[in-house]
């Protein structure tokens, strides 16, 4: 098995017994780990560590997903204790706004903006509320169970696929390929009809194994939550490869393992619950691949479950994966650094895929927490060194509610709780502005939200929706409000960079306030809006760095 | 993308270790073209009208009739103004301006279904490699570039909903997808809010211009660079706020063009190519037409030729047509036979596309059908070839550019097809 | 109302054979003698059969017509046919002789294609319309033009003399029906029939695609569908009917389903039924038999794209125009032996025998 290739010997060996997470962990904190293996590959200076303000906008847009308030970004800073970032860090992965950001970000990683589905959210959202590990989140999503209340929206993810789109057929390859990529790292798109051809390592076996799984789901229409239901499967699945033409089988198997065997039943007893015809109900047959699938896939046995995991939460840190693309794990595409990637896989599989756990572990380490800006001279370090912080775009999500709190917008203070179809008073409304920022700054569907890619129509809204200018139109205790209070022309300026950029401003940046607010005085609470809003559509401000 | 009915293996003959190679190295996406575009291509700014006549324009109800024979249907075939070349009398206007027209009558192409066949026509059907080849529009945005103008280099008019359709760019990234005007209209959130002034609006930008410029200090650069890309086509696109307004359009151009829904989409599209966009696409749906072809060609032709007429002679007397390659084609033609439902269905096999303008010849018609029209005689071409005319009748050698995707050197067009050279003026 | 499965008994045609027309007709209708079929095809020649027997032998064909023979009528007094195409030309002959002849021919009566064309109740004029929007009458024995309606902003597709003579209909593609004054030449009213009309996208879709009066000319019926979608177009058949006299519609029939689209053709029985044939997606069509007031067909039967009704003049036969079964096809076809060789389709005339009045 190729995956088992990739694995270091020794690796191998430990997750192959389960041996316990302490003998990984006791002698050196994960992050101390990262940031020696960083260090071991960094081929050149590492960068120095970032201060404290720009430490403060990362960890909140990635926990928090959303910018601290002025407020809480003044406490920081005035904070002298020297354990103020573990805390800080603490601190945000306790918040409510934690699984927020979480739900936000699984929901955009996991349906790559196919929809929204009040169940599927809501599930999300009460799963990460619990720290759900990830195997167990994983075998709910891949074997949804439309019985248990708390859980059955996870099928929205099957559901949003086997969907047709106009005149298309179900996409069941696509449904195929994406289970590949998002939980075991794998694209066998091209692998559908023959070996890869590049990629030595995918199999048309891998694919077909899990398309005969696929092909076998329906959605069903006889309940009004996301629910997939399974036909019959009695006998294999029949393919070829288009070059050599020899007739091939396969039962369900995941890439890389082994067959499952399909059971047989005498006629009459293949079903656990039988079809109702004229309750229009399917039956549940008694073998059930997606179960069988799910098993198997979401498990510390499996490998490519684990380093996917670690691979993607290592992603969402620090803007690229120890494996990219994020879906290419194969023996010619080697991690930029291996040893860091099993470790990271043995340790998330060792803490019983615990993520928040990992992701405290991540914020942890130096490297986390290193300054995104180049030297001053020579070249660029390469960005898989990770010598210096990259940039990460920021999601719709972080953008909206980031800007809900740099706008000082009272529906959102505290911002951070509300919950998408929420039908209390003033949530419709901040509902339906979510959705505006996702229609304007979201990827289109299927498009996996890696890059920045600003777009006209994200600067169009930004320039001139009546709903965004709003925002930053002086209200009662807003930012505009709380800038026109001030007097000097420094507090306004270190107010308003520390609300929307959370710094302070440089000395060039208060004299260029001063010059704007000084130059025209009669229309002080415009200037100050459209120097809000300039920093607003800025770059730093769509940026993680 | 679907993986299926575009992977087609035995074309992959690309060398193993060219992707692998790129694949390895797979970072910050965006993807080049080699060599860097001459000079002089931006002198003379080149641009394209594609005109797509969704669902399959009938061959035999426009560019090749075959009156009076087994599938010749109801209709007579016309003179044009080139001696020799006739045309379904559904196109009396176009007729008159066939000297600077130039048609290919022997299209063989291979998708039988809209779904399939207009993404592989629109993409020059290039051989699998495992990605998403662009749209047309993007492939000439991206090689041609935006000009002077200031406007996005790939703008669509389209009945119904419009937006930024990223899909069509493909591998090229979502900065050379399509603007598109729905309904003609502008996009959304394009007009000035009213309370922000002019000079608000100045003020508001160059502070902003200012921010990005102290970021991008000791920072990688493409973002700002991106992001600043972005807000400044968004301006200029609302500087063009007129472009959008069809109550200052003349009423002489819109009675010739029609006050109908392509009219109106081809006169705005002129106002495009005027204001210097490199490529705009005007689509025209509901030409699927399985069930009463006659009557409903007997509607949908002339509309389509009154517009096609206008915008050609309009073209052609600004002196644009020198530089502009205007191309009307659909996905496949329509079936010789008529079914039960007096309809016509898909016809890869055999059917026409019209071009005019920039780089092509002016007043012929290349290749052929049978006299029944049912296959092609003599050559067959392929959308590959179309691709490779294109691309030349623009001034770009499709054997000597190539897309570069992250180190994957990319053909730009099917490298077994050639340039229809008899259409190359 | 009678019970259906009664009216079907009284009523009811039973299928006798199918005639084969080699390529496919817009429409064959029996001569007022009864002892001929008389076809127009999308070849161009009108074909005949010898419809005395039951062995309908096909006769010569009468050639010189170009595009399609989209219009046929017929008069008594001198078995006269007049034969109308799409390429503008309106003919005349007489249909029994064993070689006809043209006995005039007009070549430009429209601009192009001619839709429909009728013969008024003594024989003395003819009605065209078609594609160049216009209505003409002509002089039914030279075949000079008397006059020209204009008005219709569409095509005109259908064309109707009222039992009276007096009085004319037409309708268009938009589903606007004009009452003409034949003696006056002007147009008297409008009927609405908007809902066999769409406008879907760039496309005009549907319009009054067969018409009839009743014996009585109390009724004036308007055929076509309820268009949903144009290109591949779907939609309920349905016939209007309007009460002559007020210019009311008085039922809106409707005949199927969606993919069942066209009502071609019908004509009124005077035992008060509507005889009626559709052709919707290629292998839809159907004969059917209903009430004015009834909510189904009391006789219906499926048979591919039917696109016309006639009934034989002693009311015992029915011929209906159909279209070969698998009609449609996408892709290359391409002969067994893989020649190119490309099948187009045919027309088999469906016979029918009817109840004679006496079993009644």
């Amino acid at each position: 098995m190729w995956w088992h290739l990739l694995l270091a010997p020794c690796a191998a060996a430990i997750l192959a017994l389960g041996l316990p997470a302490e003998r990984l962990s006791a002698a050196e904190p994960l992050h101390q780990a990262i940031d020696r293996l960083i260090a071991a590959q960094a081929a050149g200076e590492v960068g120095p560590l970032a201060g404290d303000a720009e430490f403060l906008r990362r960890a909140y847009l990635d926990l928090a997903g959303k910018i601290p308030a002025a407020d809480e970004a003044r406490a920081f800073l005035a904070d002298p204790a020297t354990d103020k970032r573990a805390k800080l860090i603490d601190r945000l992965l306790e918040s409510p706004d934690f699984p927020r950001r979480m739900q936000d970000l699984f929901h955009a990683m996991l349906l790559e903006r196919r929809g929204d589905d009040p169940h599927w959210l809501d599930y999300l959202r009460r799963s990460f509320e619990a720290n759900k590990p990830w195997d167990v989140l994983a075998r709910e999503i891949l074997d949804p169970d439309p019985q248990d209340e708390a859980v059955r929206g996870a099928a929205y993810f099957y559901v949003s696929r086997l969907d047709k789109v106009g005149q298309q057929d179900t996409d069941y390859p696509g449904l195929t390929r994406d289970v590949g990529r998002l939980f075991l790292g794998v694209d066998l798109q091209c692998a559908q009809c023959h070996n890869h051809l590049f990629i030595d390592d995918y199999k048309q076996q891998d694919f077909q194994g899990l398309y005969a799984v696929f092909l076998n789901t329906f959605i069903r229409r006889d309940v009004k939550f996301p629910a997939v239901g399974e036909n019959l499967l009695t006998k294999k699945t029949e393919f070829m490869s288009v070059f050599d033409k020899v007739p091939l089988a396969t039962g369900p198997r995941i890439p890389g393992g082994a067959e499952i065997e399909i059971p047989a039943f005498a006629a009459g007893e293949e079903y656990r619950v039988p079809p109702d015809k004229q309750a229009n109900q399917p039956g549940e047959p008694k073998f059930s691949p997606l179960e069988a699938i799910a098993a198997r896939v979401a498990t510390a046995e499996n490998a490519a479950f684990s380093r996917n995991i670690a691979n993607r939460l290592w992603f969402v840190m620090f803007g690229r994966g120890l494996v990219h693309p994020l879906d290419l794990f194969h023996r010619e595409n080697p991690p930029s650094h291996p040893e860091l990637l099993e470790l990271l896989a043995q340790d998330i599989a060792a803490r019983k895929f615990d993520m928040r756990g990992m992701l405290r572990e991540l914020a942890l380490s130096e490297t986390y927490q290193r300054s995104g800006l180049l030297p001053a001279a020579g070249e660029a370090p390469p960005p898989a060194s990770y010598r210096v912080a990259l940039e990460k775009p920021l999601s719709a999500e972080q953008l909206f509610w980031s800007m809900l709190t740099a706008a000082g917008t009272p529906a959102a203070a505290p911002p951070g709780n509300e919950q998408p179809g929420d039908e209390k008073a003033g949530k419709t409304e901040l509902d339906e502005l979510r959705k505006r920022f996702v229609a304007a700054f979201a990827n289109p569907p299927k498009e996996p939200e890696i890059e920045f890619s600003p777009s006209v129509k994200a600067a169009l809204f930004v320039m001139n929706d009546p709903r965004v200018l709003g925002l930053l139109e002086a209200r009662p205790g807003n930012l505009v409000d709380r800038l026109s209070e001030l007097a000097g022309p420094r507090e306004v300026a270190d107010e308003l960079y520390l609300s929307v950029l959370t710094r302070l401003p440089t000395d060039e940046e208060r004299a260029d306030m001063a010059a704007a607010l000084a130059e025209r005085p009669d229309r002080r609470a415009a200037v100050l809006g459209q120097m809000a809003w300039a920093l607003v559509a800025s770059t730093e401000f769509c940026l993680n760095h | 993308m679907k993986s299926n009915p575009l992977c087609k293996p035995w074309e992959h003959r690309l060398s193993r270790r060219r992707l692998l190679g790129a694949g390895a190295a797979a970072i910050g996406l965006g993807s080049l073209v080699r060599p860097a575009m001459a000079e002089e291509l931006k002198k003379r700014q080149k641009q394209v009208l594609f005109i797509w006549i969704d669902g399959g324009i009938s061959q035999l109800e426009s560019w090749d009739p075959k009156p009076g024979t087994q599938f010749g249907g109801p209709f007579r075939a016309i003179s044009t103004s080139v001696p020799g070349i006739q045309v379904s009398e559904l196109l009396p206007k176009t007729a008159r301006q066939m000297h600077h027209l130039a048609l290919v009558r022997s299209l063989c192409t291979k998708d039988n279904s809209h779904s399939a066949g207009v993404a592989r026509i629109q993409r020059g059907d290039p051989k699998n490699r495992g990605v998403t080849y662009p749209f047309f529009g993007s492939a000439v945005a991206k090689l041609l570039g935006a000009g002077e103008s200031g406007l996005p280099p790939y703008v669509w008019v389209k009945p119904g909903s419009g937006g930024f359709i990223y899909a069509d760019a493909g591998f090229l990234g979502p900065k050379y997808g399509a603007l598109a005007f729905g309904d003609g209209k502008p996009p959304e959130n394009l007009l000035r809010s009213p309370a922000v002034s002019a000079e608000d609006d100045a003020f508001r930008n160059e502070f902003r211009r200012r921010a990005d410029r102290r970021y991008a200090q000791r920072r990688r650069g493409g973002a700002v660079e991106a992001n600043s890309f972005v807000y400044d086509v968004a301006q200029e696109l609302m500087k063009r706020e007129a472009l959008f307004d069809e109550s200052q359009y003349s009423p002489r151009d819109v009675e010739r063009y029609g006050s109908h829904e392509l009219g109106r989409h081809m006169l705005k599209a002129r106002k495009l190519l005027e204001a210097g966009v490199t490529f705009v696409k005007v689509n025209t749906y509901g030409w699927d037409t399985h069930g009463d072809n006659f009557v409903g060609h007997a509607n949908l032709v002339p509309k389509f030729d009154q517009a096609f007429a206008a915008v050609i002679e309009d073209l052609a007397a600004g002196g644009l047509l020198d530089h502009v390659l205007v191309i009307a084609i659909s996905e496949f033609g329509r079936t010789p036979r008529v079914n039960g439902h007096v309809g016509r269905d898909h016809w890869p096999e055999a059917w026409s596309a019209a071009m005019a303008g920039c780089g092509v010849k002016k007043g012929i018609a290349v290749g052929g059908t049978n006299d029944k029209g049912t296959w092609v005689a003599g050559e067959e071409f392929d959308i590959g070839h179309m691709f490779h005319t294109w691309f030349r009748a623009l001034g770009v050698d499709p054997r000597q550019t190539e897309y570069e995707n992250n180190g994957q050197p990319l053909p730009i067009a099917h490298e077994d097809c050639r340039a229809v050279e008899e259409v190359l003026a | 109302m009678t019970d259906p499965s009664e009216l079907a008994k009284l009523y009811g045609p039973k299928e006798l054979k199918a005639v084969k027309a080699e390529q496919q007709q817009c429409a064959v209708r029996f001569t007022p003698c009864g002892k001929f079929l008389v076809g127009g095809g999308y070849d161009g020649l009108v074909r005949r059969w010898d419809a005395s027997g039951d062995e309908f032998a096909e006769l010569p064909p009468l050639s010189g017509h170009g595009g399609w023979v989209s219009g046929l009528a017929f008069h008594a007094e001198g078995s006269r046919l007049y034969s109308a195409d799409s390429w503008g030309r309106l003919r005349a002959w007489s249909y029994a002789d064993a070689a006809p002849q043209p006995l005039w021919e007009t070549a430009d009566a429209h601009n192009g294609w001619i839709h429909a064309l009728a013969v008024s109740p003594d024989g003395k004029l003819l009605a065209t319309c078609g594609m160049d929007r216009l209505v003409r009458i002509w002089d039914a024995a030279t075949g000079g033009k008397l006059f020209e309606l204009a008005g219709h902003a569409f095509d005109v597709l259908a064309v109707s003399f009222h039992p009276d003579g007096k009085s004319l209909a037409s309708g268009d593609l938009a589903g606007i029906v004009k009452h003409w004054d034949v003696a006056a030449g002007n147009q008297v009213r409008e009927f609405d029939a908007r809902q066999l009309y769409l406008s879907n996208r760039l496309q005009d879709v549907g319009g009054v695609r067969s018409m009839a009066f009743d014996e009585t000319g109390k009724m004036l019926g308007c055929g076509g569908a309820r268009p949903k979608v144009g290109g591949n177009v779907q939609g309920v058949p349905l016939a209007v009917l309007f009460d002559w006299t007020t210019g009311m519609a008085t039922h809106a029939l409707e005949f199927g389903k969606d993919s069942d689209v066209y009502l071609c053709d019908f004509y009124f029985d005077a035992r008060g039924f509507i005889v009626a044939v559709t052709s919707g997606n290629p292998g839809a069509g159907k004969l059917l038999m209903q009430e004015f007031d009834a909510k189904e067909p009391f006789f219906s039967i499926a048979k591919p794209n039917c696109h016309a009704v006639s009934r034989h003049p002693s009311g015992l036969r029915l011929a209906v125009t159909t279209v070969n079964a698998n009609s449609n096809g996408n892709g290359r076809l391409k002969a067994a032996d893989g020649a190119e060789e490309y099948p187009g389709n045919w027309s088999p005339i469906v016979i029918f025998d009817m109840p004679a009045p006496a079993d009644a």
